[in-house]
């Protein structure tokens, strides 16, 4: 259900400062998203005053800094560092992203970094996707096909191999499904644009035998029909894919068909 | 432990999109277009008990505040419709790439302003 004020627990409280030590004149200020498991208390923002002259481009460079020099207490993930993983997924000046795409001198102002979008946090910038990832596994994003003993290829046109571009590309960092409002409100029953552009990247293959099956299954009132066309997906895309027009697909598919 | 752990903000940091800003606009127009139908019903039935009953709606429309009120209305709708059409073409499949749904938006918004005036020259026969 849509509710617009975070819970009590939830509630943003002011946190530490980090006053710059090492003198720099290019200093950039960096408020954080701060929870600690083990304390108990309410998420804080910290800030930090970062040295810009000695800091390479990309707002992860930023963050590994910061646990690096300032405070090695801050926790995030990241992993491949130019954008194919998708393990730094987070929110950073409003707008999801990659930390390691993303570059800091985009942002005007303050820096404000928080976990994405209305998940369970695990601790400061990690949140917990497993809910995510059940959907992802409800829509059996596997090939179905009845060729499983054949020894020869199974072969596909260039044509609908063409049709698989702009969805295989696809590295499920979850920046499009947190940055969907109706997903925010539906998360538990709505499957998101992530999991329904990747619904649809099986739906579409040439090669796939279950086609019926899938858009059966994933036609539902709450799974699909929740998305409203928001395009807040679209926007929030790192690799520049379109799950909104992924789902327009499906919909689409299933009033034609 | 799970329910002990804090939603992440959501809508609070999350900037607005024109898309965003639009869909939200529809929706809240959709369900003010609906109370104004329903109204001008009750106020289309209420002339069936003469003329009192008519004029004391056409007295409350003529004010300032009705004048308002009717300019409100015709900007609703004009937003609605227009922002319908915009969904008609992407239930056909055209317009998702972000360049040009930006412009299909500050064309409804733009749009719905220009049909609220238009709408208002029309009733007071001035076109």
């Amino acid at each position: 259900m849509v509710q617009i004020n975070l819970p009590k627990n939830s509630k943003i409280q002011k946190g530490n400062y980090y006053k710059d030590k090492t003198g720099s004149k290019n200093i950039k200020k960096v408020n954080i998203y701060r929870w600690d498991p083990s304390t108990g208390k309410n998420p804080r923002i910290d800030t930090y005053e970062v040295d810009m002259d000695n800091c390479p481009s990309k707002v992860l460079d930023i963050l590994n800094k910061i646990k690096n020099e300032i405070d090695s207490s801050l926790a995030y993930r990241r992993s491949c560092s130019h954008g194919v993983c998708g393990s730094c997924a987070m929110n950073m000046d409003g707008k999801n992203g990659l930390a390691c795409t993303k570059s800091h001198s985009e942002i005007t102002g303050d820096i404000n970094i928080y976990p994405l979008p209305h998940l369970k946090v695990l601790k400061d910038l990690i949140g917990d996707l497993s809910i995510l990832y059940k959907q992802y596994e409800s829509v059996e994003p596997w090939l179905k096909t009845s060729k499983v003993n054949d020894r020869k290829e199974n072969i596909q046109s260039k044509e609908d191999r063409a049709k698989l571009d702009g969805l295989y590309e696809c590295i499920m960092c979850a920046c499009c499904s947190t940055a969907c409002p109706s997903y925010w409100w539906n998360g538990d029953k709505y499957l998101g644009p992530a999991v329904l552009l990747q619904a649809y990247r099986w739906i579409i293959d040439s090669r796939d035998e279950d086609r019926k099956e899938r858009l059966k299954k994933v036609a539902d009132e709450l799974k699909l029909y929740r998305c409203h066309t928001i395009m807040n997906c679209t926007n929030a895309c790192p690799k520049g894919l379109n799950p909104a027009k992924a789902i327009a697909s499906i919909k689409k598919m299933l009033a034609t068909v | 432990m799970k329910d002990n752990n804090p939603l992440s903000p959501h809508i609070q940091i999350y900037n607005w999109h024109i898309s965003s800003l639009i869909s939200i606009s529809h929706r809240i127009t959709g369900v003010l277009n609906i109370v104004i139908i329903t109204l001008i019903c009750f106020w289309t039935i209420s002339l069936l008990f003469g003329n009192v009953s008519y004029e004391l709606v056409l007295n409350f429309l003529k004010s300032f505040f009705g004048k308002f009120f009717i300019i409100g209305i015709s900007w609703s709708f004009s937003f609605q419709i227009l922002s319908e059409i915009r969904h008609w073409f992407w239930d056909m499949g055209y317009g998702f790439e972000i360049k040009t749904s930006n412009i299909s938006g500050i064309l409804v918004i733009f749009g719905s302003f220009i049909l609220t005036v238009l709408i208002y020259f029309l009733g007071r026969n001035l076109l």
